[in-house]
Parts: structure tokens; sequence; C-alpha cells
């Protein structure tokens, strides 16, 4: 990690050095900031469902602000080395980056020294709470028959999918198997590939239990070849009013899910957070980026600076425990 | 009937056949400049994407990666620099033909049979999309684990040279890929506190590093070769009639390849080249003519890869699952479009859909004037001195590299595998093995990984279902096939001493 | 550099053993039977196996027959032995050398300052005449950066040479 760091300071130095050669010194023109373009930093790769949140985010910002925002993809080590380059980018509010909530797991696992805390946040845009998914000829019409089933079952006899061993969904089951009062991995995880995948192979007929946001889950569901139980959410999804919560079929359960916001370096002066944080409220409130994500089912949910702050936090603590309960954290 | 008029009307609005142009000249640059694949064309189109109608979108995503897929052959043939991992299979072929100064019969086998290899490809689209849909869905990890498994075995069949080093080779390329957390225990493995290294390494700095940068390697170590003999450039499409004549049960066998590959999600355009390539030179009648400018294999492969383009739309359009990375960033901007995957597609907006096959056919028709203007440009690097084009190359990799993640690891990995590639090839170990190695490798350990959690540790499902147990037996046929021919071989060199 | 088949299949042997040891040593994971070690060692060992046949000698027949079915078909190979091996070797160091100086500089001088000394150097080190090589240095890498920043928006770092795009 030590060459890591120097990098990134050595980064921001000839950033610096360009820039006062150019002639703007960092942190001069707050007044009239932004008075250049801005970067926003997406620790994922162009096309998926991170990418797209970012374009439509700084389309937005940008019509607002009157200044290009330009995404740059920064991708590689799993999510580290761009949410590394966000936290070492100068702080002087013209490069942004979306933060998902990969930040609250790796360091868990010491991939990194990165946490939440070392970010200014800035706006929490986007949550989604996992789902049950099983195969649409499944003999489980509703999540108590599923949960009864897996209850009754041997451990390790049924299989879920949905992403690598330790992500994401993965936390997901853990955590409500362990609301069943259950081992685990009562409940054997087969790692892959990501959410599709794992669908593909519910179709299949190789798993029985894909665990994942509505969104991924949504184009099988619409063939046809899996159905949803419940979401995992203390509200139902207002595009998929069919599918129940949890909470109405088995009482309140607090799930891990993933979640996307904007944030700066540390050290980011208040005033130019103060400007970016009404832009991107702006933003979160325009008819553009409610109908990019209603449209792809991707749920809305908004907080401020210190709220997110604490979000983000809350977060970090409950992937915390899961990592520790799934044996997945490092000491 | 309604729905293909307004398919037509669709694709003929001004701003999607200029989009479509366009595109096709970026993807036609993009992927014949060394160091850029059809990914990254791809990759770098959709922030343009962004600005335009939903059917300009994709059209511009399937037109951009149906001319770098052919154009990735073009800096193959003509400097030994695959611009694609799917032209990796076949490029000593094709250099070897510049070499025996047949460039333009070469590129051309490339040109038309990517062209009508494409046209098969869009027509299993239209014709089979819920056949071939229900095949892929019925692939589970034990048919990839053995799919994986055969495509590895090309190695030893594309390499000209021992087979024990073509071995080697893969499996140093499979160790590659073991590097980093993209296994199926999420544990980071071979990363050395090496943050960038967690993601593991991506297949297209390992391929820029062992063809291009070795290439310029090379060429600084050894004298100019001789020029090639100065003579006209004859007509690019003129021996290609004759070869389909000549080759067509071979080009067929590659279209069927292509798309059978194509459709399964994530095997894709790359293992389809390997496959057919190696398939052609298994089943030639002048297998020895392979590697030193025989145009048997181009043709299988060349119409294979394209195909597999094609039809690796069918899983991503009706289930959104990407049959390759291409589909897979195309997805990202069909969700973006309000095109959402999935068979409504095909109900409710069937002149979207119409729309989608029409362009497919018009991208691999206009690839061919396209094709042929870029071939001629291409063609006057063979005639450029070697000091002016070398360095070049060696910036456009560089700034490959580190377009594929905006990030300068990628172009240390690049300098790496340079020495590595070049060090192998120097010693007979064929680099395109290696490639192939890295490619296929996560495929490999993940399906079996997973195939035995699924099985509760038993390996009898490997050979119990029926797609399973056909993929095994070829896979183990085509295992046991050196060691029968070695010994064959042993059997008739004694038997002649006998007889001296 | 062509070395002799004893010296790679002893390195693809040791490597193997590399492998399977440093594979050995990855901790397993709770419900996997087969964990991240098996792969590695599986490959290491293919590895040593691979190694000590090529450094035994076996199937180097095929490699002679390749190369006699080429020269059959293109004539005498054309990629003829340098003639200072030590000093050809110290060459072919300059491509990688030129791409490590990319990394370092390149975010320091900027994008088309750090091009134009790679070209400069690897057209002179190819034999190129100053008056092939100087222009070549100043035009290439603007070419280049139009292509890449201005139409595929690659973020090249414009440091003391910002171009006016």
């Amino acid at each position: 990690m030590s060459s890591f760091t120097r990098r990134g300071v050595i980064a921001s130095a000839s950033t610096l050095l360009a820039s006062s050669i150019v002639g703007i010194k960092p942190g001069f023109s707050q007044a009239n900031y932004p008075s250049r373009p801005i970067t926003l930093i997406c620790p994922w790769g162009a096309g998926g469902g991170t990418d797209a949140t970012a374009r439509i985010i700084a389309q937005v910002m940008e019509q607002k602000l009157g200044q290009p925002v330009n995404v740059v993809n920064r991708t590689g080590g799993n999510g580290v080395v761009g949410h590394t380059a966000i936290s070492t980018a100068s702080p002087d509010g013209y490069t942004i980056g979306l933060l998902t909530v990969e930040i609250a797991m790796m360091h868990w696992q010491g991939l990194t020294t990165l946490t939440p805390k070392d970010y200014a946040p800035l706006a929490l845009m986007n949550v989604d709470a996992p789902a049950i998914q099983v195969k649409a000829d499944s003999p489980y019409k509703t999540i108590n028959e599923l949960a009864d089933a897996i209850k009754a079952a041997p451990p390790g006899k049924l299989k879920a999918s949905g992403t690598g061993q330790g992500g994401i969904w993965h936390l997901a089951l853990v955590g409500w198997l362990q609301s069943l009062g259950l081992q685990p991995n009562h409940v054997a995880w087969v790692p892959s590939n990501g959410a599709a995948p794992g669908m593909q192979d519910l179709a299949a007929g190789g798993i029985d239990i894909v665990p994942c946001s509505l969104p991924e889950a949504r184009p099988m569901i619409d063939a046809g070849r899996a159905k949803s139980l419940a979401i995992l959410a203390a509200e139902r999804n207002p595009q998929f009013p069919n599918v129940p919560t949890l909470n109405e079929q088995m009482g309140p359960h607090k799930s891990v899910g993933v979640w996307r916001g904007i944030a700066g370096p540390k050290g980011l002066p208040a005033e130019v957070q103060d400007k970016l944080v009404t832009v991107l409220k702006d933003v979160y409130e325009s008819k553009e980026y409610k109908d990019f994500m209603s449209n792809r089912g991707f749920g809305t949910q908004w907080a401020e600076k210190a709220a997110f702050g604490q979000f983000m936090d809350e977060s970090d603590k409950q992937m915390g425990e899961a990592m520790k309960a799934a044996g997945l954290a490092k000491a | 009937m309604n729905e293909l008029l307004e398919a037509f009307r669709l694709v003929l609005a001004p701003d999607v056949l200029i989009a479509i142009l366009l595109s096709s000249i970026y993807g036609l640059v993009v992927g014949s400049l060394p160091g850029l694949s059809a990914t990254m064309a791809t990759a770098l189109l959709v922030p343009v994407t962004f600005y335009l109608s939903p059917i300009a979108a994709v059209a511009s995503i399937i037109a951009a990666s149906a001319m770098a897929i052919f154009s990735g052959d073009i800096p193959g043939c003509l400097l030994r620099i695959p611009g694609t991992p799917a032209s990796a299979a076949y490029t000593d072929e094709a250099y070897a033909m510049t070499r025996n100064g047949q460039a333009e019969v070469a590129l051309g086998a490339g040109l038309w049979f990517s062209a009508l290899g494409g046209i098969a490809g869009t027509i299993s689209l239209v014709v089979m999309a819920p056949v071939l849909a229900e095949l892929a869905l019925n692939f589970s990890t034990y048919e990839y684990f053995w799919l994986a498994f055969l495509g590895l075995m090309c190695a030893t069949l594309v390499a000209r040279s021992s087979p024990v080093k073509a071995i080697a080779s893969m499996l140093i390329g499979l160790l590659v890929a073991c590097i980093g957390m993209e296994n199926p225990g999420g544990v980071p493995r071979f990363t050395f506190g090496v943050a960038e290294l967690l993601g593991g390494i991506e297949p297209i700095p390992a391929l820029v590093g062992v063809f291009a940068v070795s290439e310029v390697i090379r060429a600084i170590v050894s004298p100019e070769p001789p020029p090639l003999p100065a003579r006209k450039f004859g007509r690019i499409l003129a021996g290609q009639l004759a070869l389909t004549r000549k080759y067509w049960r071979q080009m067929t066998r590659g279209n069927v390849v292509g798309i059978i590959i194509g459709v399964l999600p994530g095997a894709g355009a790359d293992m389809a080249a390997w496959v057919s390539y190696a398939m052609s030179k298994r089943f030639s009648r002048e297998p020895k003519k392979f590697g030193t400018g025989h145009p048997e294999g181009l043709v299988e492969a060349g119409a294979s890869n394209n195909a597999s383009l094609a039809s690796g739309w069918v899983p991503a359009l009706l289930f959104g699952i990407p049959g390759d990375t291409i589909t897979a960033i195309a997805i990202g901007v069909l969700y973006m479009k309000g095109l959402n995957p999935g068979p409504t597609l095909f109900t409710e907006r069937a002149s979207s859909m119409y729309a989608l096959y029409i362009i497919f056919i018009l991208a691999n028709i206009i690839m061919i004037p396209l094709g042929i203007m870029m071939i001629r440009a291409a063609s006057s690097i063979l005639r450029a001195p070697r000091a002016a084009i070398m360095p070049v190359i060696l910036v456009c990799c560089a700034v490959g590299a580190f377009a594929t993640g905006n990030n300068l690891f990628a172009v240390i990995l690049v300098a790496v595998f340079g020495i590595i590639g070049y060090v192998m090839e120097n010693n007979g170990f064929p680099v395109a093995a290696m490639v192939l190695g890295i490619v296929m490798g996560t495929m490999v350990e993940q399906s079996f990984v997973t195939s035995l959690i699924k099985s509760d540790g038993s390996l009898l499902p490997f050979f119990e279902r029926p797609v399973s147990a056909v993929l095994a037996a070829m896979t183990i046929s085509a295992l046991l096939w050196p060691a029968f021919i070695w010994s064959w071989r042993r059997f008739r060199l004694r038997r002649q001493e006998h007889a001296l | 550099m062509r070395l002799s088949d004893r010296v790679t299949g002893s390195f693809v042997a040791t490597l193997g053993v590399l492998a399977t040891y440093g594979g050995s040593q990855f901790p397993p994971v709770p419900g996997q039977d087969v964990g991240p070690s098996v792969f590695p060692m599986v490959i290491g060992i293919g590895l040593i196996l691979c190694g000590l046949m090529i450094a035994l000698g076996i199937g180097h027949s095929y490699e002679d027959e390749a190369e006699a079915d080429l020269a059959a078909v293109q004539g005498p190979s054309q990629q003829a032995e340098p003639a200072s091996p030590l000093g050809s070797r110290l060459w072919a160091l300059l491509p990688p050398g030129l791409l490590l100086f990319y990394v370092y500089a390149v975010d320091r001088i900027g994008f088309v300052p750090t091009a134009a000394l790679m070209i400069f150097a690897s057209a002179l080190a190819f034999g190129a005449r100053l008056r092939v090589a100087l222009p070549l240095a100043a035009l290439a890498p603007i070419a280049i950066h139009l292509i890449f920043y201005k139409l595929l928006r690659v973020p090249l770092p414009p440091g003391l040479l910002p171009m006016p795009w």
C-alpha cells in the first residue's frame, strides 16, 4: 500500500505543478467555483450500472453548473484503484467521485486501508435492497415456505448464487439466515461473476436461490423464468409493486444493500461542498435523474454530507458484522 | 409487416445512418490500432451514445464492434501484432501470407468471411433466437468446464511448435489468470501486496505486451529485413469467390461453431476464433501447411468470430446475460436507452428489434467497401520505413493500455509482458497459447469449483449430463490425441529401423 | 537470445515449484471443498512436468519439423541472429524501458513531451536520421493526442504542454 499512497501524493503534486503553470492556483477561485471542467471518477468500467449512474449524474450536473463534468472510469484492483484515486485527488473540488458499497467492505477483508472516513461525503444518490429470487416453477410460493424449506433441509443441501464469495448478496443471504437462527453456511454459496450469471444458473436449474437486487433480476422475471418472493427492505419497490417486503411476511429484518453516493477527497473546502451539495440536490430532484433511475428499477434515496457520512458508517458496521459472521473478515 | 416497415423507417432516419457510418469508420480505425481492442472501441463509445437516440446508440455499438473485430486482423496480418484477442489465434498464419506476398488475399479473406459470418450470425439471431436462448440456458457450469477445457486444448493444435512447450505456455497463462481475487474463493492470490493486482491481469495489456512490444523488441535487435518486393497491391476481393467455393465447408462449419459459441454467455468471439482455427487444422487434408501462409484456417476462423459476435446478442437481448465483454457493455447502453432486455423487447417493441436486425445486416454489408478502403490505407505501412512505424506503435501501446482503465499500472504490465513475450517466442514457446490461458483461466477454475459446490463434491455430473458427456468425450480424445500420434510415430520409426 | 532447452525447461519447472508452494499457502474457504490453493497447485505440478520434459528434450523433434515445413514454403528464416549478442540484448531492454519512462514521466511533464521523447529515442535506436526522427517526434504525439484525447476521451495528462483542444 505504501507505494500506492506515494503515487497519489506524486499525482496530486504534479497536478499542483501543472495548475500553477497554467495559472490557476488551487483554492483560488472558490468564489466563482467551478471555473473549469470537473472530473467525476467512477471506480467501475464503462457500460455497467454504476457507470450509467455516474454518467446521468454528470450530465445533469453539467446543465446545472454550466461547466463540463467528465466521467473518468478508473478501474482495476476490484474497485480499490478508483476509490483510492478519489481519496488522493487534490481537494479543490475539480475531482470528485462516485463511491460504491465496496468501500465499506474491502477494508474488512484487508484489501485496502481505505474506509468511508477517508472521504468528504457529499450526497447519497441510490440504494438498492436485495430480493430473494427462486425459479419460476419452484414449489415455494412465499418467502415463508422457502424459509421453512431451508430450515428443514440439511446444511449445504440448498445452493444460492448471485455474486462472488463474500460479495454483497452473499452477505445479505448470511444476514437473513442468521435472523432465521441458522448457520451462515446452512445454504451453500456458489460464487459467480455477478447477478446475471447467477440468474442464468437459477433458470438452468443449477441452484435454488438467488439473492440480488430487483433490477438485476428483472430480465429473467420478465422472461417468466424466475420469480421474486420478497424484497429485504422497509418498503416495496414502486417498480415492482407485487413483490412483498420481508417485513410484511416475516417481521422486521434490516438487511445490507448496495448504495452509491458522491464524495470528494478529505479537506474539500466548505464553500465547494455547499455548492456541490446544492447542485447534487437539484440533480436528485431532476426529472432526468428520476426517469432514468425508475426506468432501470434503481431505488433512490437522498442523504447529504454528515447524514451520508453517518449512513456509510452504519453500512460499514453492518458489513463488518456480516463478514465476521461469515468468516470472511480478516482478523 | 407494419412493424417491419416501422423498423425500416427507424433505421433510415438520418441520425441513425450517420451514426452507423461514423461508428463504422471509428471501429475500423480503433480496431486496427495496435493495442486497442474491439471491447475498448465499444467501451469508449459509451459516453457518446449518451447523446444519441436509442436506435442510433445501439446501431453505433453494433457497427463499431463488428468493424473492430474485423480490423483487428489488419495489424496482425501486416505487422504480426493482433488488434484483438480474437485475431491472436491466426496472426502467425496471416503474417506468413504477408511475407509470401499475399497480404491482400489474407486481409481480403478476413474481410469477406467476416462479413459473411456476420450475416450468418444475424440470420441465426432472427430465425433461431428462442432456440439458441434455450440452448444457452441449458448450459450449466459442468458444460462450461468442458468447453473451457476444450478451448485450452486448442493451444497445442494452433501453435507450430513442440506440444510440450505449447502446453507449458498455456499453463503459464493459466498461472497469470490466477493472479488477483477474481477467483471462486474471493481470496487475493499472488498479488504481493500490490493493490492494482487485486482485480487480476486483464488480457488486453498482456496481449499488447506479448505481441506488440515483443515485436518492437525483435525489430530493434535484428537487422532490417529485406523489403518486400515492390509490387502493386492486388485486388482485395478477387480471390475470395474462389476461396468461398473451395472452402465453403470450412466456412459453414466456422459459422455454425461461431454461432454456438457466441450464444453461450462468457465464451464469445475470442474463443470462437481459437476453436475454429484449431478445428480447421485438425480436420484439414493439409494440416502441414497451417502456419506457413495457408488461407484455409483464416477462412474458418474469420467466418467464426464475426458469426459469434451477432449470436452473442441472443442471451443479451432475451435475458440480459452478456455473451461476451462487448455485449456486456451493450446491455448497459440498452438499459440506458430504455430498451430493457427481456422477451418483451421482442413482443412489445418488435419494431425496435427488427431495426436491430436491419442494422446488423447493414453494418456487415458496408463493412466490405469501408474495409477495402481501410486495407488499402493500412497497406502503406508495408512500404513505410521501420524506423518510423515502430516508435509510433510503442506510444500507441502505452496509450492503448492506459485507456483500458485510465490506469498507468496497465502500461507497466505491457512492458513486463513485452519482455516475457520476447523471451518466450525466441525459445519456441508460443505466446498465443499463453494469451489463450489468460483468457480462459478464470472460466476453467470458476466452472470447476462452482460445479463441485453444486454437486456436493461429486464428479459424476461432469459425465452424466448429456451435453456434458459429449463435451467430455471430445476433450478427452483431444487430450489423448498427441500422445497417440507420438506413440504411433515411435512405432513406425521402430518398424522402419527393423526394416533396415 | 536463444537459450538451451535445458535452461528454459529448468526455469519452467522452477516456476512450477514456486506456484505449487505459493498455492499451498492459501487459506481454505468455508463451504468450498476445492479451495483457492488447488488450481495454482495443479498448474504448478503441470509446469514442473512440462519443464522436466522440455529439459529432457521430449517433443523437440516437432519444433525442427515445424521449422522445416516453414522453411520449405518461405525459404530460410529471415530473422538472422544478431551479430553482437550482448549489445543487442541491451537494445532489447529499450522498448520496455521507454514504457516505464512513460509511466514515470507522463504525470509530471505531460503526454505530448513524454511521447515525443519516447518516439525520438526509439526512432534513433532504429537508425533513423535526424531529418526523420525530429519531425516524427514533433508531429506524431500531437496526432495521437488528438485521436485519443479528443475523439476517444482518454484523459491524457496535459502537463507542461497543454493542447489547445
